[in-house]
């Protein structure tokens, strides 16, 4: 078993860690985690992030616009450095990729074919030719995307487009895969058929996922968990159980009274603070 | 969602309107081509009447047909050939001298924010030197041999993409070099699988600035310093007052040119097979 932390600076938090032992079932330990941007104008943006995320779950975050989700998932991908606290990743195997995010749409390359795309992380470890585009073709069948492997993305459909967003990370094969709202610009009918082929991949995958979204029926139909986080400086507020049976249907389920309960729910603990995440507003301040 | 709805509609009438305004140009296009190219052929008949009706001095200005016939004669009796085919050599030496680690240099000081910071002002400084005037220094510490004339030729092109692929490489959208930088991209493939192909589109227009440049600068150090090419032929012929000669040299120089600037239209689709307009969906 090894133990991955990210740079961690507050010597408050190392003693903390010294103190406690490392988590056991796998996964993702959060600690104190705190980010201020010292910009032209300092942002606070997260506080200090207190989360444990089990090995294989699919959590979701919800959150007002504006509170640090974005900035969180970046610290977990190792695109940002937190100012505080510490993150610690539990992963039992060491021949695969810790994580890899899924972008939004636009982050596909335009200048790779679909199937180079789907490839690149393979690409850059190295992977044989013939190995990675097996590997890679095999998820483009899986997304129905057969037909498209020597196609540019420019020719693809946005829906396609973020199906050969998640296949990218998929084909890398990490331990823990980051979403940060990756089907925000998808049109809503579109969008379900996206959720179902997300489910699908992961279903079958073990792998840990962390999900952002703005919207409460997402998060609830596609995660074992919710977490709300509160207005900036953001903190984890609150964590729910989703206990939907699975495999989920995203369609059927909006209709389960569970799944109806289950939203109310989250949007009371949400409501709160994207209200007082609008009061904390002052126009003078900007 | 609305409001999500109301952007796509947009986006849909943008394409359209778009779409739209190509086909009006489509329809003047057959116009538009017979007057661009008619208008040079208009003005060579006129040269030609002008000269045949010593309306121009024909010592200065021989006729079209006098220079068509001189370029032949030269082919045959003279090595205009050869001297083609040196500034060609010299040309192609001095671009892929100066472009290649121009686009390398410039997509480094791009990527990496100290390198910029440190050699910025140092190429700043050169490129302000008016650079037919580092000639002298680089004969002195080269050589009075062909490493200098190609190294002269280089200096245009190198600072055009040294300056187009750092500015490209700044404009570059923040979020593919995240996905390289989350992938654990090495830096062999972040150049090559990500930063190059983003800035090509800007390298294809540093590029035709590049052209005029290096062509430019080979004229001029064979003016200089060389015993063949068309800037030899040409500055040669001038000196011994054979303008024809120095005319045709001209001539032949220009339609190289145009080979070259041609041909990026070319190389432009070769290098750049994603930006061509075919649709699946
Ligand atoms: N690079 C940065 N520099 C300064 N401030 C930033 C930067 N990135 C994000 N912020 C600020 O941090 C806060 C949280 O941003 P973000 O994590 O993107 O929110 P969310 O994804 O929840 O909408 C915002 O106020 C934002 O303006
Ligand atoms: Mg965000």
């Amino acid at each position: 078993m090894t133990i991955v932390t990210i740079e961690q600076r507050s010597r408050e938090a190392a003693m903390t860690r010294q103190r406690e032992q490392p988590p056991k079932s796998g996964g993702i330990l959060i600690r104190g985690l705190g980010k201020t941007f010292d910009g032209n104008q300092r942002v606070e943006a997260l506080l200090a992030v207190d989360l444990a995320v089990r090995q294989g779950e699919f959590l979701c975050i919800v959150g007002p616009s504006g509170c640090g989700k974005t900035t969180l998932l970046r610290i977990l991908a190792g695109l940002e450095q937190p100012t505080a606290g510490s993150v610690e990743f539990d992963i039992q195997r060491d021949d695969r990729p810790l994580q890899s995010m899924v972008f939004q749409e636009q982050s596909v390359f335009p200048w790779l074919t679909v199937l180079d795309n789907v490839a690149f992380g393979l690409t850059v470890r190295g992977v044989a030719r013939r190995e990675r585009e097996k590997i890679a073709r095999g998820y483009l069948t899986k997304l129905g995307l057969d037909h498209f492997a020597r196609a540019y993305p420019r020719q693809l459909s946005g829906g396609m487009r973020q199906r050969v967003n998640l296949a990218r990370a998929f084909a890398n094969d990490p331990a823990i895969l980051l979403m940060d709202e990756p089907l925000a610009s998808l049109d809503e009918q579109t969008k379900m058929l996206v959720q179902e082929d997300l489910l699908r991949l992961w279903e079958g995958s073990s792998k840990t996922v962390i999900f952002i979204t703005h919207s409460l029926d997402e998060a609830i139909v596609l995660g074992d968990r919710v977490a709300v986080m509160s207005h900036r400086p953001a903190r984890i507020k609150v964590a729910y159980e989703i206990s939907l049976p699975r495999p989920r249907n995203a369609l059927e389920l909006r209709n389960n009274p569970d799944f109806i309960v289950a939203r109310a729910q989250v949007w009371d603990a949400l409501r709160e603070e994207v209200l007082s995440a609008d009061a904390a507003i002052e126009p003078s301040h900007g | 969602m609305a409001e999500s709805q109301l952007r796509s509609a947009n986006q849909v009438s943008g394409t359209r309107a778009r779409r739209s305004s190509r086909r009006e140009f489509g329809a003047r296009a057959p116009l538009e081509r017979l007057v661009s190219v008619g208008s040079p052929i208009v003005l060579l008949i006129a040269w030609e009447i002008a000269a045949r009706l010593h309306w121009i001095d024909v010592r200065i200005l021989p006729a079209p047909t006098v220079v068509v016939a001189t370029i032949i004669d030269l082919f045959r009796n003279a090595d205009l050939a050869g001297d083609t085919w040196a500034t060609i050599e010299r040309f192609l030496m001095g671009m892929a001298v100066g472009t290649i680690p121009g686009v390398f240099v410039g997509l480094t000081m791009g990527l990496f924010r100290w390198v910029g910071i440190v050699l910025n002002p140092i190429f700043a400084l050169f490129y302000n030197v008016p650079r037919i005037a580092l000639f002298p220094l680089v004969l002195i510490l080269v050589g009075l041999n062909d490493t200098s004339n190609i190294l002269m030729i280089a200096l245009g092109p190198f600072f055009t993409m040294l300056i187009t692929s750092m500015g490209a490489v700044m404009n570059v959208e923040p979020i593919y070099r995240d996905v390289a930088r989350n992938f654990n991209a090495r830096p062999r493939h972040l150049y090559l699988m990500v930063t190059l192909p983003a800035i090509t589109p800007a390298l294809m227009d540093g590029l035709r600035l590049s052209v005029g440049l290096g062509l430019l600068g080979t004229i001029a150090v064979e003016f200089l310093v060389a015993d063949n090419g068309l800037g030899h032929l040409i500055w040669n012929s001038w000196q011994v007052l054979s303008l024809k000669q120095s005319m045709a040299g001209l001539v032949v120089a220009a339609v190289v040119g145009w080979f070259f600037y041609g041909s990026l239209a070319l190389l432009e689709r070769v290098v750049m097979p994603w930006q061509r307009r075919t649709t699946f969906v």
